[in-house]
């Protein structure tokens, strides 16, 4: 392991997430507001990442530090984001801050607030800001504008891009991010308008894009999205849902004028289907709390999109429906988005993958000859990436369950353990009962706090890589 | 003696090599005729065409009355088979090349039953030799005697060692103290056994024989590290490789064992759990800095290429390992490997043939003295060889100082009842000393052939085994 370039490496990112905290000090100084928490923290990681960053080192840079790297970064990077919230005292206690900062950076959208209104609208611009910059990534962001970190890029962008196989857009990896990030910015801006123009504030309209985009979730009200009361705004806030938590190759596609391609995309249509189904079987099992279909349509299909996409915002508290549906959306939240997204879950691809070869399974049972390859938008899958793929979805049962043991230390019942848990590694934000969409995490302990914010992070950078961080060959030189 | 040697192949024909050069009546068997031609060209050899299972065949070659029978075809079975028939019909010994792990645990019964009376495993050979030279890994060979009580190191001097340029007598008392001796350099082409007025120069092999620790300090002193390696890369999964690992897991070592197709891999993964087995071409320099080649205290390149394995090995040695072992079995590489800084060269084949040999000089004079161990060192240019003296031995009880040796012959060291005496005038040779001397000549074969003026004893009166 070159710990030396991994150091480096991380003052990199330190001092990019000091210049990230300038727009939050903007919209503070915008305000009114004072701009002491973000001066405090821009000081504080600019200082030191400035040090790290100074460092010499080699460019011996493999996939395993690549990985280290990674995780290393992101479990700074939620104490880093940290900071603002410490220094802004609205707090209580700094694990709380930890909490919010990996809810945030993960895009999970979990909170620890009970009420939020009353928060500086600078603290909630950089709360929401963290889901923008964690949805695409850090790491991503890092390749794209820092002209050449001297290193082969493309292993730490491999580490954070979500879904089972990592492919460039373009030849080259900075300017694949470039591309990701482009894609990524105009999507936002476009969100944006669209909110202001449906009637919400500017302000408003920037939070919730931020939360779209990234998946993430934090809303700047206490009712979330439901708050405004307006179809129109959850309209446009599913349907950017559903651009961001498709595979950013098929944006790609679309502006190479591709349809083809896209249309052919399994995943795709497998997550259209899945979207679909999912609001017609909760639309009709929601129906008698609702005064007619397009009623129960409207709710059915903003939380199914809300969910699936692992955003998190709510328009209704679905703790209320019957359990087919609390239980639809659970399952929901074991899928995740598309693969290439800013989505968590399992992911699309994955699961369509599994089913396939499942199907495969029990073909060879009932032909013990057979010979039979898994193929996804017509190519074939190797046999590793299935293998990888399996160990993948049993590990993310294992750590969701493990989580789940734990929480249920707190003396949480089954549901809020079980959905905690899930919500986490999912990176999806609200749970079931007591962290339902009006509730919050506040009730958990410090450590179980801790361990969620471990969850997210497991959650968002797919499992492997923090526990790479957590294997002892990682960190022998050999 | 008559030899006979079944299955010409790398082993067969440098042994029928040597033992042709140490008139020995040697007949060759081997079922191809191409290699017998070229063995009857270039050697004094007698061949027979046919397959060594055969009885006819075998009492065509004369393997009743044979002192000794080699079989060392490529297959374990016809070895042993080929063993069996010549034991029946008369041979005196017999030894059979056998490489399946699996056989050489039931060697006991083998013996009694098979009548082969020795084993050889040519990749178990190597492995253990690997193992010795990582285990002492600033000398470029290493060889024992008297069971590990005095060892013989080679090492390469550089410019700014601390013995280079002044002459033995003059070195600092801490060096003169310890208890070894400076009993061979190696110098360019010659090999000279050096006295008090020799002045060692830079570039120049040094071999050391003495005690273990003692020779420890010594390398301490000259700068070179004795410690141990703890991260060992082994390049290639063949058979050596995979003893060498076992071996080296024993010593508490850990193993990265680089191989470049999928099914060994995972062979070696299923018998060897503790060691990191990677897939992938070991040749790709690529592939080795992703492994972190430069962390590792020691590499050996095992590869079936002896061009890649110097290749490898001299790109390991550019990027600073301690210690680099290549194995090479064509001979004309290792001194081109010598000169570019490769120093530790194993040859599976030479080792082999050297073990087989000692067997045959110990029978050979075991009417007298009897030999225990024998090595070659600096190319082959010289002779370490130990004897445990016995009551026929000339000169007992005289001083060294009063003895006329032949030429280019040194006692190195004697071992008297355990305790390592570095012999000077006034030591004598007393009964059942283990003697271990330094020869230029090839060809002595019991300890009385050192005395100047007398004859060497004639070959080919080898008793019984």
């Amino acid at each position: 392991m070159n710990f030396r370039v991994v150091f480096k490496l991380i003052g990199r990112i330190l001092l990019l997430l000091a210049g990230s905290m300038v727009l939050p000090l903007l919209v503070a100084l915008l305000y009114g507001e004072s701009p002491a928490p973000f001066l405090y923290s821009i000081l504080l990681l600019g200082v030191i990442g400035g040090g790290l960053s100074a460092l010499p080192a080699t460019s011996r840079f493999y996939a395993r530090e690549g990985f280290f790297a990674v995780a290393l970064i992101w479990l700074l990077t939620g104490v880093a984001g940290s900071l603002p919230f410490l220094f802004s005292g609205w707090f209580a206690t700094p694990i709380d801050c930890i909490f919010e900062s990996c809810s945030g950076f993960t895009t999970t959208g979990a909170t620890i607030l009970t009420e939020i209104e009353p928060l500086p609208k600078g603290i909630l611009f950089w709360r929401s800001f963290t889901h923008w910059l964690g949805g695409m990534g850090v790491l991503v962001l890092a390749t794209a504008i820092v002209p050449s970190l001297g290193i082969r890029s493309h292993y730490l962008t491999q580490a954070e891009t979500t879904g089972p196989v990592f492919s460039k857009l373009v030849p080259k990896q900075s300017q694949t991010s470039k591309i990701l990030y482009s894609i990524y910015f105009t999507l936002t801006a476009i969100e944006t308008v669209c909110l202001r123009i449906a009637g919400m504030p500017w302000y408003d309209a920037l939070i919730h894009s931020f939360s779209t985009a990234g998946t993430g979730g934090f809303s700047n009200r206490n009712a979330s999205v439901g708050a405004y009361g307006s179809a129109a705004i959850e309209i446009i806030i599913a349907v950017f849902i559903l651009l961001f938590s498709v595979n950013f190759a098929i944006h790609f596609l679309l502006l190479c004028r591709k349809f083809r391609e896209v249309l052919e995309s399994d995943e795709l249509r497998f997550f259209a289907g899945v979207v679909t189904l999912s609001t017609l079987l909760i639309a009709v099992n929601i129906l008698p709390q609702y005064d007619g279909f397009l009623q129960a349509l409207r709710y059915s299909f903003f939380q199914v999109t809300s969910i699936i996409s692992t955003t998190g915002f709510a328009t209704a508290d679905f703790v209320l429906w019957p359990s087919f549906s609390q239980a639809v959306l659970v399952l929901l939240m074991f899928v995740g988005a598309c693969a290439g997204s800013t989505g968590g879950g399992m992911k699309c691809s994955r699961i369509l993958i599994l089913l396939r070869s499942i199907r495969r399974e029990i073909n060879q049972i009932i032909h013990p000859g057979m010979v039979e390859v898994v193929k996804l938008d017509g190519k074939v899958v190797e046999e590793k990436v299935i293998r990888t793929i399996s160990i993948f979805i049993g590990c993310y049962i294992l750590v969701t369950l493990g989580a789940m043991l734990v929480l249920t230390l707190d003396g949480h019942n089954f549901t809020v353990a079980f959905s905690s848990a899930l919500t986490c590694v999912s990176n999806v934000g609200p749970g079931l009962d007591a962290v339902g969409p009006t509730g919050n995490f506040a009730a958990f302990s410090g450590p179980s706090k801790l361990l969620m914010s471990l969850c997210m992070i497991i959650g968002r950078l797919e499992i492997f890589p923090v526990l790479v961080l957590f294997s002892r060959g990682a960190w022998r030189k050999t | 003696m008559k030899i006979v040697i079944v299955g010409n192949g790398k082993v067969g024909f440098s042994l029928a090599e040597q033992l042709s050069q140490e008139a020995h009546d040697v007949t060759v068997v081997d079922t191809d005729e191409q290699s017998l031609r070229r063995a009857a060209d270039a050697l004094d050899v007698m061949t027979v065409k046919g397959n060594g299972v055969s009885a006819l065949v075998l009492r065509d070659a004369g393997a009743a009355e044979a002192d000794l029978l080699v079989a060392c075809t490529n297959q374990d079975e016809v070895n042993m088979v080929c063993c069996l028939t010549a034991k029946n019909m008369g041979a005196q010994y017999t030894i059979a090349r056998i490489r399946n792990p699996e056989y050489a645990s039931g060697f006991d019964q083998m013996r009694q039953d098979m009548g082969i009376d020795m084993i050889i495993n040519p990749e178990y050979a190597s492995a253990v030799e690997i193992s010795r030279l990582l285990r002492f890994p600033s000398a470029a060979d290493i060889d024992t005697f008297c069971r590990g009580r005095v060892e013989l190191i080679g090492v390469r001097l550089q410019e700014g060692d601390f013995v280079v340029g002044a002459p033995l007598y003059a070195l600092p008392d801490r060096v003169k103290k310890l208890s070894m001796l400076f009993c061979a350099v190696e110098r360019g082409e010659d090999m000279v056994i050096p006295n008090g007025g020799f002045a060692p120069q830079a570039g120049d092999k040094l071999y050391l024989i003495g005690q273990p620790d003692s020779l420890d300090q010594f390398l301490k002193l000259l700068g070179r590290s004795t410690s141990k390696p703890k991260n060992v890369m082994i390049l290639g999964g063949g058979k050596i490789s995979v003893y060498l690992a076992g071996k080296l897991l024993q010593m508490k070592m850990k193993v990265k064992l680089i191989e470049l197709r999928e099914d060994k891999c995972r062979t070696i993964s299923e018998n060897l759990p503790n060691v990191t087995v990677i897939c992938g071409d070991g040749t790709d320099q690529e592939l080795l800095e992703v492994e972190n080649l430069s962390a590792f205290d020691a590499f050996v390149s095992l590869s079936d290429r002896d061009e890649d394995n110097l290749i490898i090995s001299l790109y390991a040695a550019q990027r600073g390992l301690p210690k680099v072992v290549a194995k090479c079995n064509r001979q004309n590489y290792t001194s081109i490997a010598n000169s570019v800084g490769l120093e530790s060269i194993i040859s599976p084949k030479l080792i082999t043939a050297e073990n087989i040999l000692q067997v045959v000089r110990g029978m050979q004079n075991s009417h007298g003295s009897v030999m225990n161990a024998l090595y070659r060192i600096a190319d082959g240019k010289a002779e370490a060889m130990e004897f445990i003296v016995s009551p026929s031995t000339q000169n007992l009880g005289v001083p060294l100082k009063d003895l006329r040796l032949k030429p280019g012959i040194l006692i190195a060291v004697v071992v008297r009842k355990g305790k390592i005496i570095i012999p000077e005038g006034s030591t004598s040779i007393q009964e059942k000393d283990s003697v271990i001397l330094i020869s230029r000549n090839s060809g002595i074969l019991d300890l009385n052939d050192i005395y100047a003026g007398t004859d060497q004893s004639p070959a080919g009166t080898g008793g019984k085994a």
